[in-house]
């Protein structure tokens, strides 16, 4: 008996001590060597980037699966050649023709294998995609494209031609100074023709979302939702890189998770870090901690459609109520810039008109008063998940309930599921809200067109639905002009205009972290639109050998 | 005994027609349009809606409706998601498997380490390792899953670094889904680096298996410890002794045995239990399982998820009682009398 008990023990001890000597990280099993886990921290909504703006579904996306006919270099704030090799503004900046690179590769999948190689056509059936509303494609999976929309893009463009194989044309209706800026966004995307087609052929155009094919540096293999997206390097990529084998986005919403998974090495690059824990981390030797100012402003948007936000009295009243630097301290542990004005400090269009935001309950009260209301009571919403320009929006719709108690204004907070959030947003039902941006591109337009033009109210992306004649005619006397000094006075004008009517409080702007394990390279916290792997690197023998 | 599996296998079908019907009424009373929440296809075209109405027979009166509605769900269409527009029923499979794998795996556990060390506290009862016992039972028992599961991922995972903290398997693991069962999957895979990633597998069950075993094994010590007690007592173990049998064969050929009948009772409960803890561990160790899934599924009001979840979670434990049920009245011929009220 005794026997057979030891027996049994030893047989047990002998489990356990195979199943922790595994985890050792003496000899990484062939798949781990190359392959590079992100931790994200939600769902795509799909797999194509014309289709929403949602920064989650951007950075699992964009530079991932696609190409754009440009990019922009931020650092040396230029454009470069991707899909186009190069340009020509032609007739007095209404029209630019593109020439395309030659024996580029569509991705080669288990549901694809392309026949030809890109060409004029893929550029054709893009664009058309979102621009005509006649296009066989244009309403697969919604029909909405918010980008090209809240950008004009769609009213701007009135053709796209081909001219040969490898040229297009695409002709403007006016001359627009932040066009090659907007086409260099992540939502620019080109898409292959043939297999739209073949999709259509067999009955399955949804599947165009789903199922992607770009001609990007990895290749769509899988996707669980709430558990991982698997792409494999696309072997025929026509630029440098991808360096890794196999990239795994594994989905972890709970932001002290990521941490943690950091930490044991169950996650090699984590976006959005607890910025409470960043000092932590910045210790930590085996862990780089990165940053990046980007061009992004957290914002409380009053929904100046309902009443009482429908008097500008109000919405000014509720500005001078918060207490903006208190929010900096408590949220961003000072890691980001109190507001002076829509625009971030570091945009050549700055204005600054900080005096309309300074923190004034006196004034508010009063101003409160002159609009008739004694007590009010109002809704806030406070977004879900964190963003670069808010990581705590909860928390700091907390913080704003306190301050408006002080004069006399009842809040509630309300929040929702995030892809539930952003569609109940877009039909208008909220009181006010607590939510940002995130540049997509260098040009100042970016703040504005998409955010408070009335061509935004259509899309849902005004979350002010605040359509003011005078102020999209500014803004659209800015981007026809390209002197950069009228441009200048122009949005300075503007960001008075929002200051004074204050369809919104601009609150903060933050950087962007990233924190990675420290044999991760080559991965830069993204200032415009979303993540790319291209040039990441694993050296994961360096560290191990410390 | 043909009698009672009958009688047993006509309560379950009348507790599944029950259970039909409470999803059918919530189908009516969940917010929105009816037919979306069933089917869970969003439509703007009216005549696709209209034929959507005609095919679940919606102008119909509430028993047409309930009867059309039960047999879509014997069919296999249960609906497809309101997020992901993936029909439940497909999905609902391999999600189950992981949650079944999960809760066997730690009733197994439980079993293994309760039973003996229930009846080792009953054979030297009053001495410190009986003490020992109950009493680390007791505190296990009383510890809630949530704050368990969170000092063994800080003492296992982020503190030793010994364990991962969450999911199934190192997703750079290529290994495909096809049971959801994750042991399973793994094995049938064709990939070279599959006992690496069996390994890895493993120290993925690792704590949850261990945190969700814990309240059904503490729960074991003490009814096997009980039951143990009072076998010991009766008189046929005093004649045995008497008889002069070894202490050891008294103790696994004429108490055991006589013992288990109260734990076996107990199973059934027990694993209803597990399945209830099984939902806050998934939860917390990121499993791709039913608790996930429902979660998940109330987080983004995704009706014909949620039905789907309930429907699978409520079979699974009803299969698994009438299971035990069958299999306690089998080995323990004298409970079909106790129920017949036969002598």
């Amino acid at each position: 008996m005794k026997i057979r008990s030891t027996l049994l023990s030893t047989g047990w001890l002998s489990l356990v001590g195979v199943l922790l000597a595994g985890c050792q990280p003496q000899q990484r099993p062939e798949p781990l060597q190359q392959g590079l886990i992100y931790c994200s921290e939600g769902n795509p909504e799909s797999f194509n980037p014309q289709l929403g703006t949602s920064g989650t579904t951007i950075d699992a996306t964009a530079a991932q699966l696609y190409d754009r006919l440009l990019d922009y270099d931020a650092d040396e704030k230029r454009f470069l050649p991707a899909l186009a090799t190069d340009w020509q503004v032609l007739d007095d900046g209404h029209r630019y023709r593109f020439h395309l690179r030659h024996d580029v590769q569509f991705h080669h999948t288990d549901y694809f294998s392309p026949s030809r190689t890109f060409n004029a056509d893929d550029v054709l059936f893009s664009f058309r995609r979102w621009l005509d509303k006649n296009s066989a494609y244009h309403r697969v999976n919604g029909g909405s494209y918010p980008f090209f929309t809240a950008t004009g893009l769609d009213q701007l463009i009135t053709a796209v031609t081909k001219v040969d194989d490898y040229t297009v044309d695409i002709e403007l209706q006016y001359s627009d100074s932040s066009f090659l800026a907007n086409l260099a966004s992540d939502f620019a995307i080109i898409l292959s023709a043939e297999y739209a087609q073949q999709l259509q052929a067999n009955g399955y155009p949804e599947r165009i979302d789903r199922l992607p094919i770009g001609t990007g540096p990895f290749v769509f293999e899988q996707f669980r939702k709430d558990v991982l997206i698997r792409y494999q390097r696309n072997p025929d990529y026509w630029r440098e890189g991808p360096y890794i084998e196999q990239l795994v986005y594994s989905i972890t919403p709970n932001a002290n998770k990521r941490m943690l998974k950091l930490l044991t090495g169950e996650c090699d690059v984590i976006p959005y870090p607890l910025i409470s824990e960043i000092d932590t981390l910045v210790d930590n030797r085996s862990i780089d901690v990165s940053s990046e100012i980007s061009p992004n402003v957290a914002f409380w948007a009053f929904n100046t459609e309902r009443p009482p936000f429908d008097d500008a009295r109000v919405r000014r009243a509720l500005s001078y109520a918060i207490n903006q630097a208190a929010i900096i301290q408590a949220i961003y542990y000072g890691n980001a810039k109190q507001a002076d004005s829509l625009l971030p400090q570091t945009s050549w269009a700055f204005a600054n008109v900080s005096e309309a935001y300074e923190y004034n309950p006196a004034r508010a009260r009063q101003l409160l008063d002159e609009a008739g209301y004694g007590r009010l009571s109002i809704d806030i919403w406070a977004m879900p998940v964190q963003r670069a320009y808010n990581p705590n929006a909860y928390r700091m719709a907390e913080l704003i309930q306190a301050d408006l108690a002080r004069i006399g204004v009842d809040a509630h907070i309300i929040s929702y599921e995030w892809n539930t959030f952003r569609r109940r947003l877009a039909r208008g039902e909220h009181d006010s809200v607590l939510i940002g941006w995130s540049a997509d591109n260098a040009d100042p337009d970016n703040f504005f067109r998409p955010l408070l033009s009335c061509a935004a109210v259509a899309t849902g992306n005004n979350r002010a639905n605040w359509c003011n004649a005078a102020f999209d005619n500014i803004i659209f006397d800015a981007i026809s002009s390209s002197d950069r000094e009228q441009r200048q006075r122009l949005y300075d004008r503007a960001q008075r205009l929002v200051a004074e009517q204050m369809p919104l409080v601009p609150i903060a702007h933050s950087l962007r972290y990233q924190a990675s394990q420290a044999s991760i390279s080559g991965i830069k916290p993204p200032a415009y639109g979303g993540i790319s792997f291209r040039q990441a690197r694993i050296d994961r023998a360096a560290t191990e050998e410390q | 005994m043909l009698f009672f599996t009958l009688r047993r296998l006509l309560l379950l079908l009348i507790t599944l027609l029950i259970l039909t019907l409470v999803s059918f009424t919530l189908m009516h009373l969940y917010p929105g349009d009816t037919i979306v929440n069933m089917t869970g296809i969003r439509t703007t075209d009216p005549l696709f809606y209209e034929q959507l109405v005609q095919q679940r027979q919606l102008d119909e009166n509430l028993l047409v409706q309930y009867v059309n509605y039960l047999t879509h769900l014997l069919q296999g269409d249960w609906g497809q998601s309101l997020v992901t527009n993936q029909a439940v029923a497909n999905s609902a499979l391999p999600i189950l498997m992981a949650t079944i794998e999960l809760c066997l795996l730690a009733m197994l556990v439980a079993m293994v380490l309760g039973i003996p060390l229930g009846v080792l506290a009953a054979v030297k009862r009053g001495s410190w390792l009986d003490k020992l016992i109950v009493m680390k039972s007791l505190t296990g028992y009383s510890i809630p899953v949530f704050w368990l599961a969170q000092l063994l991922i800080l003492l296992f995972a982020v503190q030793l670094n010994w364990l991962p903290i969450t999911g199934q398997l190192n997703p750079l693991y290529d290994i495909s889904v096809n049971t959801g069962s994750v042991l399973i999957d793994v094995m049938l895979s064709e990939q070279p680096y599959r006992w690496s990633a069996l390994l890895d597998a493993l120290q993925h069950l690792l704590l949850p298996v261990v945190v969700l075993a814990m309240m059904p094994m503490t729960m074991l010590i003490r009814i096997m410890r009980n039951a143990m007690l009072d076998v010991l007592k009766r008189n046929y173990i005093k004649a045995a002794r008497a008889r002069g049998l070894s202490e050891s064969r008294l103790l696994w050929k004429h108490a055991l045995p006589n013992a288990m009948q109260p734990l076996v009772r107990q199973l059934g409960f027990q694993f209803s239990l597990l399945l209830t803890n099984a939902i806050v561990t998934e939860v917390i160790f990121n499993w791709p399982g039913m608790g996930s899934w429902l979660v998940k599924g109330i987080f983004e009001r995704d009706y014909p998820v949620i039905q789907g979840c309930l429907i699978s979670l409520a079979l699974f434990v009803l299969v698994v009682n009438t299971l035990v049920e069958l299999y306690h009245a089998w080995r323990y011929p004298q409970v079909r009398q106790e129920l017949y009220a036969e002598s």
